[in-house]
Formats: structure tokens, C-alpha cells, sequence
């Protein structure tokens, strides 16, 4: 049976980033994360009480970092666009029985995949410490995936389109480093935005599209399904698509050959 | 309209330009009979490489025809690319193992797993990576890389091998071995088309050479043919008895510039090695001058040209 050109490139895709330090920094930093920043802070910020329930820190802080795995999906899915252009290998992969939207599916695909298992490995983790306590339906969990596909596809984007801007991998790194600094700190995804946070930031959180991933992944898995959820999916799906389509007419401009 | 079904590839009037002035390939015309191993030749720039990218679909022409099995490299992009193999000039691996390069082909084309098995064994020893399998692709030197990059194409069943200077990097034992293997998968019908630096290689591998100049061809044929009709021109070689200083060095080149039938030389101290059709009246001209100048000759030997030779007549003139 013949497999599909764009899952033939996913399996590629998988293979060339299964090593030491892809995996442990896909799965090895938010288990970190987790175990970490949800222990020390779980001394001082003992509970939290949002939407009028009252949960742990680590129950809290569980679906911030599963969040946060579609951030760093994407950017999987943009330093291997940038790679293969550095080492020859999109340029090989187009002369060879693919077409462009291929690869591009490809990548989306491997971010996918990273994103949803990432983020099982932290809800496996944060089950198996017994620290968490999360109640899931089919339903809630149809929306925390279709939040982390959105997502994943929305970061992916964001990282497709600086792999084909920038000319070096230092470039591309440093953009990097600021992104996640700005998009994971400027966000609900470790506390929640209160009164008490500067209104600056506040604002940053509000329009930060890693915080309405946050808010479709802890409604999913703590504070039930509602109307904010809703909205918080609306405006990742309209974002994704504006941020899909900028990254595809940018993908397009990738020459090859040249 | 030609008949197409005899040509594995067929250029015509083919233009690539990238500014909209300077044509990379201007106005190419050549084509490639099936089963045959077609050389593309020409100095750095001449446009080998951009007409390789044009029939392997991954720029399109600017103007002209180009078809590879009969397929319009416009039109059927995506068709000829499941046809064809492509060793590129460029590295291009993935961050693994030598073997792991080896099983991704294998995924990406689809190739069916004992057949696999048998031909990246076998590729895997024709070009002596059996000891370094294991080992990751920036491990290793630039002519490693350079076997795995062509062994790892020929895994996959194809009708057009194009090899844009396969042989970078490579020693000669393993070059030949290269060169052979080629060889054989033409022998068993396969289509090459190979540019290459190496003048030799292209003299042991090609049954027909196109040297391509400034985006064209300008001379085509076999390499005996090449030889034959440029045959007229002969090398003549001049040992000087001793060293000779820079003075009367570019005084010989500037005097050896003003000779008209002189299609090249190369003055050392040593001596003077030039292409000429006419070596009786240009060695008299010159031995007379060396004469005036008090150089003593030691040796002349005259000598058939080269397929270097050859490439250097047709490319200056």
C-alpha cells in the first residue's frame, strides 16, 4: 500500500528529530517544568481560585504547560524548514516525488503529533504524581485537542514564516529566545491574570494567542466547557488561518535552485 | 515536431534568465538518447548546473523546451520527478546515520523492504560505507558524505539519473569504482546525464559531451570525435634550458600574444606549453625569438590534444 506523500515526509520528519536532545527537550523540559516550577511554587501559591473553583498550583499550572507544547511543536516544525534549506534537503526532497504542499503538511504534521504527545506525556506525568486532579469528558477532551491542533498549527505557522525571513540560524535563534520569552511569560500559562498584574501586561496576556490556547486546555480539563471557551477557540481558529496563509504565501517565495 | 520518443531528454531554444538581462543558459539546445550517458562540460558559470535544475523541475525556464521522458518539465513537474534521481552538486543529508539516510530513501520512495535490504547492502559496500554505517552524516568528511549522497540515490528504480559532479571529493579508486557502477546501470538502460570538472572522467564514462559555454553548447560529440575534429590542434611543449627570469618571461607572453594562431599558452620558468593548428610556423617564429633573447631550448615535444585540450580550444576560441 502506498502511503501518502505527506505522511511519508512526517515519518521523515520523525525520524531525523528523534534524538537525545530534540526528545529531551520536547519532553524532558515541560516534565521539568512541571515537577519544578509547580513544586516551588506550589509552597508559596498553595491554591488558586478562578471562575469560582478552587484548584491546586500544580492542577493549574498542568494545562499551562501542555499549552506550551505547541509553542515548542512549532518551532520544531520551523528549525527543520530552516535546516533542510540549510543542508540541501529541501531542495532535494523537491526533486524527488513530492510537491511542495507536501512537505508543508508534513511539518504541520510533526508539530501536530509533538504538540499532542508532549502534552499527554505532562498529563501522564501530572496524573501519575497524584498532584493534579483534572475531570475529563469526551467532550473536554475534543476540545483540548482541537485547542492544541489550533494551536500547533497557529506556532508552526508563526516559525515556518521566520525560518523563510531570516538568513541565519543565529537570527533565527535569537528571534526564538525572545518569542517564547514574550509568549510564555506574557500569558495566563503559569499564573493567572489578575487585577493585580500591570495593565501593559495584561493587555500582552489578553492578545497573546498562547493564553487562549492556556484557556481552551484548562477550561477542557478543570473548568468545564463555556462561552469564553467558545471565543477563545474562535479567535485560535480565525488567528491560525490569518497566520497559516501569511506563512504559505511566504512558503511560497522559498526558492529553490537558486 | 521531433519525435520525442527516442530522447530521454530534449532541450530546445531552453533560456533561463535571473535579472532579465544575462541569460544562465541561453538558448541550449541538446538532446540525450535513452540509455545513453550524456556529459555536460563547461568552465564554472557555464550554465551545467542551472540547466540540470531546470530538467529536474526545480526552477522553471525562462523561455524554450525541455522534456525528460516526454514529459514538459512545465507541465508534468511532478510526474518527472518520480522518474528521475538527482545527486546535487550541494550536500544535502539528513542528521543521522549513514543507514538511517539509507531507510529514509527507502520510506520516501516507497521501495519494498527485502529489496531495500539487498540494494543498500550491496550500495552500502560498493562504496565502502559498510564500516561507517553506523556513524552520523556530519562525522564524516566531505567524500564520505559525497558515497552516501550518490549511493543513497541509486536505491530508488528510476529512467533519468541526472549527476551534477558526482565524483567532488572522492579519491581516485573510488571515483573509478563510481564511475563503473554508472556504467553498468547504462549499460542496463538507464539515462545519465553527468557534469563534471574532471575532463577524464567525462573521456572514461560519457558516450557523447557537450561543452557548454557563456549558456550553450559549443562543440558536441563523443570524446573521439571532440579529439578528431579539434584534432588539428596540436600541444607543443617547450623546456628552456634553465630557469628564466620574470623579464624574459613576459616578454615570451607578451611576443607569444602577438602570434595569431596561438589558441593558448601557459609560460613558466621552465618553459612554454601552447595550443596551435599551425606548430611548424609558430615553433620557427618562436624559436627564433628565444634565439634573439639568448634562451637555449632543451627540449619540444608536440603532442595530441587532450579531451583538456580540447575543452580549452573550444572554450577560448
Amino acid at each position: 500500500m502506498k502511503l501518502p506523500a505527506f505522511i511519508r515526509l512526517t515519518v521523515r520528519n520523525i525520524v531525523v528529530n528523534v534524538d537525545i536532545g530534540t526528545l529531551t527537550f520536547l519532553l524532558g523540559l515541560p516534565a521539568l517544568y512541571f515537577y519544578v516550577l509547580g513544586m516551588m511554587f506550589q509552597g508559596t501559591i498553595n491554591t488558586i481560585t478562578l471562575n469560582g473553583v478552587k484548584t491546586s498550583y500544580i492542577s493549574f499550572l498542568a494545562p499551562g504547560i501542555m499549552a506550551m507544547q505547541t509553542l515548542t511543536a512549532g518551532n520544531i516544525g520551523g528549525s527543520l524548514l530552516w535546516s533542510d534549506r540549510r543542508w540541501g534537503m529541501f531542495e532535494q526532497l523537491m526533486v524527488g516525488p513530492f510537491r511542495r504542499s507536501d512537505y508543508l503538511f508534513g511539518i504541520i504534521s510533526i508539530a501536530i503529533i509533538f504538540s499532542i504527545g508532549g502534552s499527554a506525556i505532562v498529563l501522564g506525568f501530572a496524573f501519575s504524581t497524584g498532584t493534579a486532579h483534572f475531570t475529563i469528558t469526551w467532550l473536554s477532551a475534543l476540545y483540548l485537542v482541537a485547542g492544541l491542533v489550533l494551536a500547533s498549527i497557529l506556532f508552526t505557522s508563526v516559525f515556518l514564516s521566520l525560518a523563510v525571513v531570516v538568513k541565519t540560524m543565529q537570527a533565527y535563534n535569537t528571534v526564538t529566545i525572545i518569542l517564547f520569552f514574550m509568549l510564555d511569560f506574557a500569558s495566563n500559562a503559569f499564573v493567572p491574570i489578575t487585577p493585580a498584574v500591570p495593565a501593559v501586561l495584561r493587555e500582552m496576556a489578553a492578545y497573546n494567542p498562547l493564553s487562549a490556547a492556556v484557556t481552551i486546555v484548562r477550561d477542557s480539563l478543570i473548568y468545564g466547557i463555556n462561552s469564553n471557551t467558545h471565543i477563545q477557540m474562535l479567535l485560535l481558529a480565525l488567528l491560525s488561518a490569518v497566520l497559516f496563509g501569511v506563512s504559505v504565501i511566504l512558503y511560497r517565495r522559498v526558492r529553490t535552485g537558486s | 515536431m521531433e519525435n520525442l520518443d527516442n530522447y530521454a531528454i530534449f532541450v530546445k531554444d531552453l533560456v533561463k534568465t535571473y535579472d532579465g538581462k544575462t541569460n544562465a543558459v541561453d538558448h541550449l539546445t541538446f538532446n540525450v538518447k535513452k540509455g545513453e550517458i550524456y556529459g555536460l562540460l563547461g568552465k564554472n558559470g557555464a550554465g551545467k548546473s542551472t540547466s540540470i535544475k531546470i530538467l529536474t523541475t526545480l526552477i522553471p525556464p525562462t523561455s524554450g523546451k525541455a522534456y525528460v521522458m516526454n514529459y514538459d518539465v512545465k507541465r508534468y513537474a511532478s510526474t518527472i520527478r518520480k522518474i528521475i534521481g538527482v545527486v546535487q552538486q550541494d550536500e544535502a543529508f539528513d542528521f543521522t546515520t549513514v543507514e538511517g539516510n539509507f531507510k529514509i530513501y527507502k520510506m520516501l520512495w516507497q521501495i519494498p523492504r527485502e529489496e531495500a535490504k539487498s540494494r543498500m547492502e550491496m550500495l552500502m559496500d560498493l562504496f565502502n560505507l559498510t564500516e561507517i554505517r553506523k556513524m552520523r552524516l556530519f562525522e564524516l568528511s566531505g567524500g564520505q558524505k559525497k558515497r552516501v549522497q550518490v549511493a543513497r540515490e541509486l536505491m530508488h528504480d528510476m529512467d533519468v539519473l541526472f549527476l551534477d559532479e558526482p565524483t567532488v571529493g572522492m579519491d581516485p579508486i573510488m571515483r573509478r569504482k563510481v564511475l563503473d557502477y554508472i556504467k553498468k546501470r547504462a549499460e542496463e538502460g538507464l539515462t545519465v546525464l553527468f557534469t563534471t570538472q574532471i575532463l577524464e572522467e567525462a573521456d572514461y564514462l560519457c558516450h557523447r559531451i557537450g561543452i557548454m559555454d557563456k549558456g550553450k553548447i559549443v562543440a558536441e560529440g563523443s570524446a573521439a570525435f571532440l579529439k578528431e575534429r579539434f584534432g588539428e590542434i596540436r600541444k607543443i611543449e617547450i623546456k628552456f634550458d634553465k630557469k628564466q627570469d620574470p623579464e624574459n618571461l613576459s616578454e615570451i607572453e607578451r611576443y607569444i600574444s602577438g602570434i595569431p594562431d596561438v589558441r593558448s599558452s601557459t609560460v613558466n620558468e621552465d618553459g612554454i606549453t601552447l595550443l596551435s593548428k599551425y606548430i611548424g610556423r609558430v615553433l620557427s617564429e618562436l624559436i627564433v625569438k628565444l634565439n634573439s633573447m639568448g634562451i637555449r631550448v632543451n627540449s619540444v615535444v608536440s603532442d595530441n590534444p587532450s579531451l583538456d585540450d580540447v575543452f580549452m580550444e573550444v572554450v577560448s576560441s
